[in-house]
């Protein structure tokens, strides 16, 4: 189907600057993150962990205040997170595109996309 | 230290570039890499993949969306299919055997050589089928006079079913699962080679992510690992990007299936006991 003047202003315009501003920013975090570990705070990291690694689940909250106090491994974690978040905005603006459209359907399809990638966190929180 | 962090980035720096010159995006290199290069445990592996997927999905298939290339209604329905398998593909992969999860890997790897052998062609469907009709599937992509060609699409249930594996493949393996998908939508649901390739950029970078939140919210990603590796296929992925224009792709296409050939008959060996 032809692509209607809302349509492209939304993928034109807002998806393209919304998903760079995002990659950027987990670039800058992830790059901060590894640079400050090898560079400034080693201990930070127990290197026996890349090998061997286990499974350990951090509150957002404690990531956050974690990475604002400086902890490499802590911005790292904070990089990889706003990373997670293209996926989920580009879902989320087309969600915005199918209400503006008025096509319920579609609509409805996305939400289930977007329920299924919340859900995907809250099946990691317990799995 | 510093050699091992040096390590994943230029490792993921090579998966990075070899994926965007062969197609099959980072994680089919990535994988393997970091499993029989680097030691790491499969499950690290794989949660670093999907990272890195993400990353590199992000801005490929802006140019499509903008180019007019990519169906964005099929994407959203057949979105629906590959999030449900991914999510439960990376459920499932912090639970089966690493063994299971290497002959797995070996399988996709002689699925994805043969993909890139194969001889495609560029069939137009004329109408689409009923269902897809009411769903208004169908769509135009830019021709190369400058007018549009208008495409139909059909057998709805059937891409579907093939995306709610490659979903799975992709929550299980950590791979973006292009080939896969493109297969579903080109040879199962006729829409033309090109719609199916950028419909499909557009939709690995939200069926990796559904995989990468599992295994992130889970604590299955060690940082220190996953963020070089994504810096590292970010960075390899622009520069295969840039080279491809200028590349000898009937070369590469042939190298690249004697690597993957290679992966698969290794994984395969560390799945039955080789290692």
């Amino acid at each position: 189907m032809p692509v209607d003047p809302e349509e492209e202003r939304i993928l034109r315009l807002w998806t393209p600057v919304l998903l760079r501003v995002i990659l950027v920013a987990a670039v800058v975090l992830m790059a901060l993150g590894t640079g400050l570990t090898l560079f400034v705070a080693r201990d930070h990291v127990d290197p026996a962990t890349f090998r061997h690694p286990v499974s350990v689940r951090v509150p957002l909250l404690t990531v956050l205040s974690e990475g604002i106090r400086g902890n490499a491994n802590a911005i790292a974690t904070l990089g990889l997170m706003v990373l997670t978040l293209v996926p989920l905005v580009r879902v989320a603006l087309c969600f915005l595109l199918f209400l503006k459209e008025r096509s319920g359907i579609f609509a409805a399809f996305t939400a289930y996309v977007l329920a299924g990638l919340i859900a995907g966190i809250l099946l990691g929180r317990i799995g | 230290m510093l050699e091992l962090t040096g390590a994943l980035l230029a490792l993921a720096a090579g998966a990075g570039f070899a994926g965007a010159l062969s197609g099959l995006g980072g994680g089919a290199f990535l994988v393997p890499a970091l499993v029989v290069l680097v030691g790491l445990p499969m499950q690290a592996a794989i949660g670093a993949s999907l990272l890195a997927v993400v990353a590199t999905s992000a801005g490929a298939s802006v140019a499509f969306v903008r180019d007019g290339w990519t169906n964005l209604r099929v994407a959203i329905v057949l979105e629906c299919a590959t999030v449900t398998g991914a999510i439960a593909g990376a459920w499932l992969a912090g639970m089966v055997s690493p063994a299971l999860l290497e002959a797995l890997f070996a399988l996709v790897m002689l699925q994805s050589a043969y993909f890139s052998m194969r001889k495609r062609d560029s069939d137009v469907l004329p109408a689409s089928d009923r269902l897809c009709e009411r769903l208004e599937l169908g769509g135009e992509f830019p021709g190369d006079s400058g007018e549009p060609v208008r495409y139909g699409v059909s057998n709805l249930p059937g891409g579907s079913a093939i995306m709610v594996l490659a979903g799975v493949m992709s929550g299980l393996l950590g791979i973006g699962s292009g080939a896969l998908k493109v297969i579903a939508m080109d040879q199962v649901m006729g829409l033309p080679l090109k719609v199916s390739s950028a419909t499909s950029n557009f939709m690995i970078g939200v069926t990796a992510g559904a995989g990468a939140l599992v295994f992130l919210s889970r604590g299955d990603v060690v940082p220190m690992v996953a963020a070089p590796v994504a810096l590292g296929v970010t960075a390899g992925a622009i520069a295969g990007s840039k080279l491809l224009p200028y590349a000898d792709v009937r070369w590469l296409r042939a190298g690249f299936v004697v690597i993957l050939v290679l992966v698969a008959a290794e994984m395969g060996w560390r799945a039955f006991g080789g290692v």
